[in-house]
């Protein structure tokens, strides 16, 4: 993952291969310097050099459009509001303070970040469209504003002296040539920080976020701090977008700022490719090209626009980066077919040798490890065999005796405490009084009948859920404030009901997502260093522990249900949990799978503690040492497996009488 | 109080017309999960359509009126056939942020482009259908137009209701948007819903470019505008709920006339979005932006 296009599609082993050849970014970056240098001292004086230029300055707004909007899906619309901070603010010192637009680029850039940060730690608290429809108001607001009080020559616009080449005595053809040449040193670093940024860990983080962010929540990203953090990098960005503009223009219209601007940046952001940082640069040339060409097209540049997004689009939703990472991939997979026809006839062979492989992993195994691998289904069939002993210690009520091997800590009270817990929603109360306690180590299994208020619980022990009163303590801390992703930081980890798992990225960066260490991190670090490496060494680690190393590579959307939870499963247990809550691991599976996640269960259980949430009787009944049964809200039944069984509340409720 | 009174006139009227493009906006959305951006396209292509086919090819106006109404079907209806089609229907199914906003944000820039190409870019206004001078009771005035406005927005709007509410039609539709795997399985053709939707809510957006172009004009630049308050009124009602999305555009229409009359012509608007803006951050749940579009 180099940064270079797409992002996002490159497979792990890839971009593991490319982080040890060239330093992140740095392609990408020598691609805009070098192209842009050259560009510019060519054509720099003619006509063709300043559309060149004009592009390079909307390439900077859109290149950081691309790391809030496209990559990390926070629609945000104040990039043309920026971009008129940064001109209007550039003309203003520049007019009135004779300030030097070099110098008045800076001073300006703080301004635009103290100004974002303080309209986004309001608008930031919304999310998804709330935040779209918010910010949308402000390009709306703002043209009113300049055309309104005439501000810095209102509807007409404002002109100024000064130009972005610092000497005021150059001759026009240097100051246009160096003016240039700044902007593209300009472009070159904003793209290095985007490309940094998104093959960071923290770039991962800001995938999670724009997928799902309650996900994102429950895995320790800090979701209202990096929501703050992308709208500031998106307006600096765009600050800066506007200074050069200023300064290489002379001129900033009043247009910079109105909504329609914004839509144009919308356009070249889409048809360059919205994750993509080269995607969002080459988009905004090949616009601003379209606009500059003195002919038909730039005459009727709102049907060619128009047509060519919706091609685009129609072809690959990721736009022009998109198609050519597709291009590319294609072609070297066509060169490759050819060179390794061979290999590729042993996996043929392999696969029709085992005519079996209904569970589609066994195939999908063969296909990407080599011949010969234990497929990802045989392999935690074998753990759960060595587990199932464990599990039926564990089922008659006694802890096996080496449970304190792990860690080598004595067993102390208890790990998770809930204390009388009540929940209503409006006048409907769906927990009453619920209280419980879970010991460091074992299996603890939820019951109850739909709507009893089992996720609900989980929910509250998990942070996502407030409780409306009562206390959840972990090992003797209050909790109960604490947001989804401090608990993580506190040993809380969790799956959900549906398979929440992250779609466009490969089952080890699912894993490595809940590795992260970069959660108090601010983005700006990440410009110089990243452990993703890290991250991804400890997640393949957790998914070699569940015998599903060779599943590593592979996009999770092309998995069964039953893989994806089992990634799922891995994803939770890789920060090495303390208390680890499973909503309906179970559900969907067969009764053969769901007796290899009994297995993996139990040996997970002699580590830590699990708190499982489950309709299969059966299955909780093997598994738990210990049920607690849930019935509108109220904790009906606590105890043993042998209990459960003979319990005639229990049997009421759950089996029917 | 006269001017209160007369400034409610003239917020309900323009407020209609919101509303209308916004009960248009979240009909079609909860049939298809694509916002409709270009709807207010439609309605500026009806207005420039009527008065360049009237004024200047000099058809009689009722001709010109259902030749600008056959055209705007038959484009809408080739637009769902192929883009739509290949989006939605194609081997793999998009969905996500890309179909539900930048298909018809491209439709909208191809239709404007080519009003310009076709109409120029001067301020146009279909043919007034109601002509005389303003009618007064008392001291409160209403424009004939307006009147228009309303009486369309009062049978269009009630049709609607009538068939979201108590066909087999409304509720086929809204199964559609719901789960269209799911209707697809008990035998609604969504497809065919998505394309009725939409090429009815072109049509009815023409129409009401009609009938309200006489009131303010029209450029071939004016359809973005109608479509950001459509959206916004949309947007306000919760997307999926075309009875809310039509108080919403009420409410904006006599907010934003209140402001210009109390407050300040100048700046208005202003307010106006700052006012909306701050309710969106203040009441996100109420107002149902959350879960209205994920991804």
């Amino acid at each position: 993952m180099n940064g270079l296009l797409a992002s996002s599609r490159r497979p792990a082993r890839r971009s593991a291969l490319a982080a040890s050849r060239v330093p992140r970014g740095l392609t990408p970056t020598a691609l805009v310097a070098v192209v842009g240098t050259v560009f510019v001292l060519i054509w720099g004086e003619q006509y063709t050099g300043s559309v060149f230029v004009l592009a390079a300055c909307y390439a900077i707004v859109t290149a950081g459009m691309a790391v809030q909007i496209g990559f990390s899906q926070q629609i945000a619309f104040s990039q043309s509001v920026f971009m008129g901070v940064g001109a209007y603010g550039v003309a203003m010192l520049n007019t009135h303070y004779n300030m030097p637009v070099l110098i008045a680029t800076p001073i300006v850039l703080i301004a635009s970040a103290l100004l974002a940060i303080l309209l986004g730690s309001v608008v930031t608290r919304a999310s998804g469209l709330a935040l779209a429809v918010a910010t949308l108001m402000l390009p709306l607001i703002a043209v009113g504003y300049v055309s309104g009080t005439g501000f810095l020559g209102g509807a007409v616009g404002a002109p100024l002296p000064g130009t972005l080449w610092p000497s005021s005595s150059a001759s026009t053809s240097v100051a246009l040539v160096g003016g240039g040449l700044i902007v593209i040193a300009a472009l070159a670093v904003a793209v290095f920080i985007a490309a940094r940024i998104l093959t960071s860990d923290i770039g991962l983080e800001l995938f999670v976020l724009g997928v799902d962010e309650r996900t994102a929540a429950a895995l320790g990203v800090r979701t209202p701090r990096r929501k703050l953090e992308l709208f500031v990098l998106g307006c600096v960005f765009a600050a800066l977008g506007g200074a050069v503009y200023a300064g290489t223009q002379q001129f900033v219209p009043e247009t910079l700022v109105d909504p329609t601007a914004e839509l144009a940046l919308l356009i070249m952001l889409f048809i360059g490719g919205r994750r993509s940082v080269i995607g969002a640069v080459i988009g905004a040339l090949v616009i601003q090209y379209l606009q500059g060409a003195s002919n038909w097209v730039s005459v009727n540049i709102l049907v060619v626009e128009g047509l060519l997004l919706t091609v685009v689009l129609l072809v690959d939703p990721e736009g022009l980066a998109g198609i050519v990472t597709t291009g590319v991939g294609r072609l070297r997979a066509r060169l490759g077919s050819e060179a390794g026809a061979q290999g590729d006839a042993a996996t043929r062979i392999w696969r029709s040798r085992r005519p079996d492989a209904g569970n589609a992993i066994s195939a999908e195994a063969g296909a990407t490890a080599e011949p010969g691998a234990a497929s990802a289904g045989t392999a935690v069939a074998g753990t759960a065999a060595a587990a199932t002993r464990p599990a039926g210690a564990a089922g008659a009520g006694t802890r096996p005796a080496g449970d304190g091997r792990l860690d080598g800590e004595p067993r102390e009270g208890a790990l998770l405490e809930v204390r009388s817990v009540y929940k209503e929603y409006g006048g409907l109360s769906v927990l009453e009084d619920v209280s419980l306690t879970l010991p460091e180590r074992g299996l603890f299994a939820l019951c109850g009948p739909n709507g009893a208020g089992k996720s609900t619980l989980l929910n509250v022990i998990g942070g996502s859920v407030p409780p409306s009163r009562g206390e959840v303590i972990l090992s003797g801390a209050d909790i109960t404030g604490r947001p989804p992703h401090e608990r993580f930081y506190q040993g809380i980890s969790r799956t959900f009901q549906s398979v929440h798992l992250i779609k466009g990225r490969t089952v080890l960066d699912n894993v490595a997502v809940a590795c992260l260490a970069s959660h108090r991190s601010s983005i700006a670090t990440r410009i110089a260093r990243s452990r993703l490496d890290d991250a991804r060494e400890q997640a393949s680690r957790a998914l070699a522990d569940l015998g599903m190393a060779q599943l590593a590579g592979r996009e999770v959307s092309s998995l069964t249900l039953e893989t994806q939870r089992m990634v799922e499963l891995a994803r939770a247990l890789a920060p090495n949990p303390r208390l680890l809550l499973l909503d309906e691991p179970a559900s969907g599976l067969s009764e053969e799978q769901r007796q290899r996640l009994a297995g993996v269960l139990a040996a997970v259980a002699a580590r830590t503690c699990v708190l499982l949430v489950e309709h299969d009787l059966a299955l909780v009944a093997q598994v738990s040492e210990r049920i607690f049964v849930l019935a509108s809200g109220r904790l009906v039944f606590d105890g043993g497996p042998s209990d459960f069984r003979s319990s005639p509340v229990v049997n009421t409720l759950l089996v029917g009488s | 109080m006269m001017k209160f009174g007369n400034l409610l006139i003239a917020g309900i009227t323009t407020g209609a017309i919101y509303a209308m493009f916004a009960v248009c906006v979240s009909v079609w959305y909860r049939v298809s999960n694509i916002l409709n951006l270009a709807v207010g396209d439609f309605a500026m292509v009806g207005a420039l359509g009527v008065d360049n086919l009237y004024r200047v090819k000099g058809l009689p106006l009722p001709v010109a009126i259902v030749c600008t109404l056959l055209v705007v079907a038959a484009f809408a209806y080739v637009y769902d056939q192929v883009v739509l089609r290949i989006a939605q229907d194609g081997p793999q199914r998009m969905d996500g942020i890309v179909v539900t906003f930048f298909f018809t944000f491209a439709l909208s820039f191809f239709i404007d482009g080519i009003a310009k190409m076709l109409f120029g870019t001067d301020v146009h206004a279909a043919p007034a259908l109601w002509n005389g001078a303003s009618l007064s009771l008392g001291s409160l005035h209403f424009e004939r137009a307006g009147l228009l406005v309303l009486a369309c927005a009062v049978i269009i709007g009630g049709a609607f209701w009538v068939y979201i509410r108590f066909t087999l039609g409304g509720k086929a539709l809204e199964a559609s948007g719901e789960n269209s795997v799911g209707a697809r399985i008990v035998g609604i053709d969504t497809r065919r819903y998505r394309r009725l939707i939409f090429v009815g809510t072109a049509v009815i957006a023409a129409v009401f470019g009609i009938v309200e172009s006489p009131l303010t004009g029209f450029t071939y630049l004016s359809g973005a505008t109608i479509s950001l308050t459509g959206f916004l009124a949309a947007a306000y009602g919760g997307f999926r709920k075309p009875g809310r999305a039509l108080l919403a555009g009420l409410f904006i229409g006599v907010l934003e006339a209140m402001l210009g009359g109390y407050v300040s012509a100048e700046y208005g608007d202003t307010v106006l979005y700052a006012i909306l803006a701050a309710m969106v951050l203040a009441w996100p749940r109420q107002l149902g932006f959350e879960s209205a579009v994920s991804g």
